[in-house]
């Protein structure tokens, strides 16, 4: 699978997704959603976000990512997050707290998803995802079990199913995959361009985020 | 089936509503009676997460120390927010006007996750410069000034920001 992924020239994904909440309470609350990813790697990107109550676009052009709400018509941007679509997101994550949905797309076959963290790995067995032939695996790494469904034919991951470990509750992600590897992209799709009305606002590095809830603790 | 569709926006907005500070001025009150609560986790959405920073790697309080230790490794979007949510202080009565349904698909903030920080030891009724808000009153209008976008609501002015994919609006002096 990571061969696979690693092999394709472009691609495009969409995927149904729903991911479990926890309250407080330990009550779970399931929420959907779908993301849509155009990907031509090493370094373009146009992913967006979709749910009942939030729409987000993120353009990376190879130097510059651009996040996009397009209903609030706020963007932000940031430079110099790495090279590869890889490190994109793991910069992107780790800098300003963005995070994209199925990153492992980008990382599996790679070092950023290193084999020595899986503590357990089963095949579960072949069967039938939409009319297509796929095999089920279930592993478990820390913090996570998760399980792929992979595609015979592509070798191309076609469900997703991620249980967290850390919170007692254990909440669940669970992503349908619906892949495109042969259309054609524009590639204005990965350049952010303003539309009448949309201001620039800024974007909050972690950092400064920490320093504040830190200024916070000292009254 | 009508009741139920429109208990899960209520749902999440009680949520919200609860997290959040908003301006006592031209606005009605929640009604929700009482402190529903946040989101304590959500599931992570891909295997293989970066480490995060040592900045992000503080106070994460999740009710269940013996967890603590692998979230903080796991994490950084999400241990930051808690960071930030461990210090709200937020008044109970909170003002809010949480039935506009014509805003709910423009109210675009993740409504559990993502916490409001007040600053800490001051009673909120009404907007204080510097705290954060998760979305502001419908009544609020967009003013640009200088080409950065403001929130204008009566005599409180927000300026909005990106944390992660989360558009916050910080309380801040008028601009004018």
């Amino acid at each position: 699978m990571g061969k696979a992924l690693r092999a394709l020239p472009r691609f495009s994904l969409t995927s149904d997704a729903t991911t479990e909440i926890v309250l407080d309470s330990g009550e779970k609350i399931a929420l959907d959603g779908q993301v849509s990813y155009k990907v031509q790697p090493p370094q373009r990107m146009f992913v967006e976000l979709k749910s009942d109550r939030k729409l987000r676009q993120l353009f990376y052009d190879g130097t510059t990512l651009t996040i996009y709400a397009p209903r609030l018509k706020y963007y932000a941007s940031a430079e110099n997050l790495g090279k590869t679509l890889g490190e994109l997101v793991t910069t992107a994550a780790q800098d300003y707290g963005i995070e994209f949905p199925l990153a492992d797309l980008f990382f599996w076959g790679t070092e950023r998803a290193p084999g020595d963290q899986l503590t357990s790995a089963i095949y579960v067995g072949a069967g039938t995802l939409d009319g297509e032939r796929i095999d089920q695996y279930a592993f478990r790494q820390p913090g996570v079990d998760w399980q792929v469904w992979i595609a015979q034919k592509t070798s191309l991951p076609q469900k997703l199913v991620i249980t967290s470990l850390d919170d007692p509750a254990m909440p669940q992600y669970v992503a349908r995959l619906h892949w495109d590897t042969t259309s054609a992209m524009d590639a204005k799709a990965f350049t952010f361009v303003p539309s009448e009305g949309a201001t620039r606002i800024r974007l909050l590095p972690i950092e400064a985020v920490a320093v504040e809830a830190d200024e916070e603790e000292s009254p | 089936m009508n009741a139920f569709h429109r208990a899960i926006p209520l749902l999440a907005t009680a949520l919200t509503v609860c997290l959040a500070a908003a301006p006592a001025s031209g606005a009605a009150r929640g009604g929700h009676g009482g402190h529903a609560g946040g989101a304590r986790a959500s599931a992570h959405t891909s295997v293989n997460r970066p480490a995060s920073r040592p900045q992000a790697n503080r106070g994460v309080d999740r009710g269940s120390t013996s967890n603590s230790n692998r979230n903080v490794n796991r994490d950084s979007n999400r241990n930051v927010n808690r960071n930030v949510n461990r210090n709200v202080n937020v008044d109970r009565d909170i003002d809010v006007d949480v039935h506009h349904d014509d805003h709910w698909n423009d109210w675009d903030d993740h409504p559990f996750a993502t916490a409001a920080a007040v600053t800490a030891g001051v009673a909120v009724t009404s907007a204080v410069i510097g705290s954060i808000v998760n979305s502001v009153p419908p009544s609020c209008v967009t003013t640009v000034i200088n080409g950065v976008a403001y929130q204008q609501c009566g005599s409180t002015w927000y300026e909005p920001q990106y944390a992660g994919t989360t558009v916050q609006y910080v309380v801040i002096n008028p601009p004018r």
